[in-house]
């Protein structure tokens, strides 16, 4: 079955921005072919140009300073590149559907999901209200609605980040289209939901022989639900080819790389400050003892109701010793970032004791915060908004040496260019603001803020789910360094249990502000006692396409055409 | 449904702030220098005429104990008697609501009108000649003090123009929204500008929003994207404004009613207090705040069913 030519196919497309004196090409003659039935992986790090081409190809551009200057754009033989803006509309949700990473974003707050499926039914196939709302029912039951004649009036905010995932899929299938782009589709959401929404458009695709063009930067996504692959990198195309291909033999250096940083390949186990954590006698005192602790916050209420509380951490009590590396893992909403405030001092504690270095945060609280401040530092997740955007890197560590007198005024200096060595950056970004700096920079700006604390305790709270994989990686290879390298304790916070694993001695499994489960993470990943830790692990999309995701039906199409 | 029972609890909250409010008008209006019963009688009046006068409207006795006269009538729906006019003070009130409540709406409405088209206008055209076009007209209104605006105004439209009448109020209807133009007009011109302004910034970003991205991506036209999702997201913000400035509105109009000599509530008020007529200006004090916040509940009615997230 070999059609006459591909269902999309891209030639040369070419894409300029006009904001300075010379133009500048984002897009440099990429051309790529998606057949009917097939699903395309598009991979490559945050401004390789794979958001961009898939806008342009349906006209939608981000801004006016953008131009396509040149290439061609063939849907089933007909040249859309120069289409006109009616003719463009006509094609966009009706024969080319697409979602987004942050469907809370892109998902109308005002309007009720079932009207924003409904709108795009009424105006490209002229149905009425209510066959539009019999079509919207039968799409939203097929997409994994539980109940949708409610939820049909439900608005977003209503609904989990997987269930708005769904709505937006709905949304863009509501038309029947040909082709669905997906742009990281499941990069804002949990392992396990990743996992259902990867299967849901795996079941699509296969009931409708839907084509989709599938971006993401996560090559274990790509490995578990692609048939072809094609990298960019600068604007570039720099490979395309059949999955297993790509995976197993990639050409160019930059995809091996990619597939190098990938946290699923068999890494290096976590720098074990070898037996130590064996020793039988004496143990050392816990840096950190966490007893019992509850932390609520109040929801709702008001003047005259009585508060609700919601409970965030219920009843954790966890140890960590001086010079462990101990990784928090569970899904959004497990509190495990509300674990790692109260653990700094920065949420009250309901209930319970934290216990700083024998410090009592509940019995003397500005004591035991004096120390903390003094001994302890937390590293955020997002890099460019945990750093004042109008102070240069250079003056946001000179003011924590200044504020905790950790040098004489005159050394200042000095010590910021060995903090900045110290994270591998350049001694020049010291006269930077982080807006002029990329994300992984500004982490490391970020880490070496808290290193300017000279700090005993780091608490790292998802400090690379921002970042690009080969940016994780460098964050995570520097972590590796400095805790080998210092007398450091580290806390890293982070859902994505594959880097945990590679980083740290002991893990911690929280779920609903509970531990449910904790050892050394060789144990915990490869042997765990609890159904929840398993099915977590199982959820994590293997770079190896042959150890398919939890969930997915066995007979998915994965295989086909592949030889025998 | 239960994201609307606060228009049932949210009423006890406006007690305690309309006990601050009596408590404050109360206090404030004895602050003013001058004797009510010296104004009223002339300055050859004798020392036992004012004493009679004092002691008829109780302003002889102490002033908490007028105080708690004042809360006594005020449970009984009573706000005293005028000094000057000699009548009790809410039916006075009652005869001066029309006019400024009219004016009121009558200028909010005309500057929802003339905001929201030039403010759709501006941000549709973002960065354009139009855009800055609009801007740079909605600075002078801003720039502006009413009252000369009102004065220009007259100049214009009812003495080298005359198409409008000075001043004044009308008895039938027609006249009374004639009379209505002029006076809306002059607070229109700068509360329109600060909506405008507001709701322009909010429809730039609404139009750069992911939610416009979704909505084009799934082929609606630029009307549809505007009509149905860019502004139902934007006004939200502007709603708030609006409230703000509806009760700086209510205080204004004492300016404004007093160049146009409309037979309002803020004209009421003014004389009141020349005449030191410590009733009146109480009443009228009350009534202004009891109106804030009454606009203050609708908005925020009108927020919650703009907004489906928000809870109050």
């Amino acid at each position: 079955m070999t059609a006459a030519h591909p269902l999309l196919s891209v030639r040369d497309l070419t894409v300029t921005v006009e904001d300075g004196d010379t133009p500048r090409t984002l897009l440099d003659t990429v051309s790529l072919d998606l057949n009917r039935g097939e699903i395309l992986g598009l991979v490559g790090e945050s401004g390789s140009g794979k958001s961009l081409f898939c806008r342009s190809l349906v006209g939608l551009l981000p801004s006016r300073s953008l131009k396509r200057t040149g290439g061609a754009v063939l849907l089933d033989g007909q040249d859309i590149a120069g289409a006109s803006a009616v003719e463009l509309q006509a094609i966009r949700g009706a024969r080319i559907g697409m979602i987004f990473q942050n469907p809370t974003s892109h998902l109308d707050p005002v309007m009720r999901i079932g009207d924003q499926i409904t709108e795009g039914i009424r105006f490209h196939q002229g149905l009425g209200g209510v066959e539009a709302r019999t079509a919207a029912l039968e799409i939203m039951a097929q997409v994994g609605f539980t109940d949708p004649p409610r939820q049909f009036s439900n608005y977003a905010h209503e609904f989990s980040g997987g269930m708005r995932q769904r709505a937006m899929i709905a949304i863009a299938l509501a038309c029947n289209p040909e082709i669905l782009i997906a742009d990281e589709p499941t990069t804002a959401l949990d392992v396990t939901i990743q996992a259902q929404i990867l299967t849901l458009l795996l079941e699509i695709r296969k009931a409708r022989g839907l084509s989709i063009i599938l971006i993401t930067h996560d090559l274990g996504v790509v490995a578990q639900t692609c048939d072809r692959i094609a990298v960019m990198r600068h604007g570039r195309l720099i490979e395309v080819g059949e999955k297993r291909r790509i995976l197993s033999a990639p050409a160019e250096a930059y995809t091996q790389a990619l597939i190098a940083s990938h946290p699923s390949m068999p890494a290096e186990v976590a720098p074990g400050r070898s037996p130590q954590s064996e020793i039988v006698s004496p143990r050392p005192r816990a840096l950190v003892e966490i007893d019992d602790l509850h932390v609520r916050f109040p929801v709702g209420g008001g003047l005259l109701s009585r508060r609700k509380t919601f409970s965030a951490v219920g009843g954790v009590s966890l140890q960590i010793l001086p010079g462990e590396t101990v990784g928090i893992v569970g899904e959004s909403g497990s509190g495990k970032s509300t674990l790692a405030r109260a653990m700094l001092g920065l949420t009250p504690l309901s209930e319970g004791h934290v216990t700083f270095d024998g410090h009592s945060l509940s019995l003397k609280r500005a004591e035991t915060l004096k120390a903390l401040h003094s001994q302890a530092a937390m590293v955020f997740q997002d890099p460019y908004n945990s750093l004042n955007p109008r102070l240069t890197i250079g003056e946001t560590l000179a003011e924590v040496l200044r504020v905790h007198r950790k040098v004489p005024d005159a050394a200042i200096n000095a010590r910021v260019g060995e903090l900045l060595d110290l994270v591998e950056l350049d001694r020049s970004f010291a006269a930077r603001k982080p807006r002029s700096l990329s994300g992984g920079q500004c982490q490391r700006a970020g880490i070496a803020r808290a290193l300017a604390v000279e700090p005993r305790l780091i608490v790292a709270d998802e400090c690379i789910a921002a970042l690009d994989v080969t940016i994780q990686a460098q964050i995570v290879a520097l972590f590796r360094k400095l805790v080998a390298t210092m007398e450091l304790t580290l806390v890293f916070i982070a859902h994505d249990l594959a880097v945990v694993r590679s980083l740290c001695q002991r893990v911690v499994v929280m779920h609903h502000g509970r531990i449910v489960e904790e050892g050394p993470s060789d144990r915990v990943f490869s042997a765990p006692s609890q159904a929840y830790t398993a099915n977590l692990i199982a959820a994590i999309p293997d770079i190896d396409p042959d150890r398919p995701l939890s969930g997915a039906p066995l007979s998915s199409p994965l295989t086909k055409g592949q030889p025998a | 449904m239960h994201r609307y029972r606060f228009i049932l609890t949210r009423p006890l909250q406006f007690l305690p702030v309309i006990f601050g409010v009596s408590i404050i008008t109360f206090v404030l209006v004895r602050l003013i220098p001058g004797d009510p019963a010296r104004v009223l009688l002339g300055a050859r009046a004798t020392p036992t005429a004012i004493a009679n006068v004092r002691a008829q409207f109780g302003l002889d006795e102490p002033i908490w104990m007028q105080y708690f006269y004042f809360l006594q009538n005020l449970l009984k729906g009573e706000m005293g008697k005028s000094i000057t006019y000699k009548i009790d003070v809410l039916p006075l009130i009652a005869t001066r609501i029309e006019p400024t409540l009219a004016l009121v709406f009558s200028a909010v409405l005309l500057s929802v009108l003339i905001a929201v088209p030039l403010a759709a206008l501006a941000a549709r055209n973002h960065g354009r000649p139009v855009d800055h076009l609009v801007r740079v007209v909605s600075t002078f209104g801003i720039g502006f003090p009413p009252f000369w605006v009102a004065l220009m105004l007259i100049l214009l439209l009812a003495v080298a123009f005359p198409v409008l009448p000075v001043s004044g109020y009308g008895s039938t209807l027609g006249d009374k929204l004639v009379h209505l133009i002029l006076p809306s007009l002059t607070i229109a011109l700068s509360l329109s500008t600060v909506l405008m302004r507001s709701l322009r910034a909010a429809i730039v970003e609404w139009l750069k929003s992911d939610v416009a991205t979704a909505a084009r991506a799934r082929g609606m036209p630029e009307s549809i994207v505007f009509w149905r999702h860019v502004l139902p997201n934007a006004v939200a913000p502007t709603i708030n404004l609006l409230a703000v400035n509806i009760g700086w509105l209510i205080g204004g109009t004492v300016v404004v009613e007093s160049v146009f000599a409309l037979p309002g509530m803020g004209q009421l008020l003014v004389r009141a207090i020349f005449s030191r007529d410590y009733m009146v200006v109480q009443g009228v004090a009350m009534v202004f705040a009891c109106a804030t916040v009454l606009v203050n509940f609708l908005a925020d009615i009108a927020t919650v069913a703009a907004d489906p997230r928000v809870k109050l």
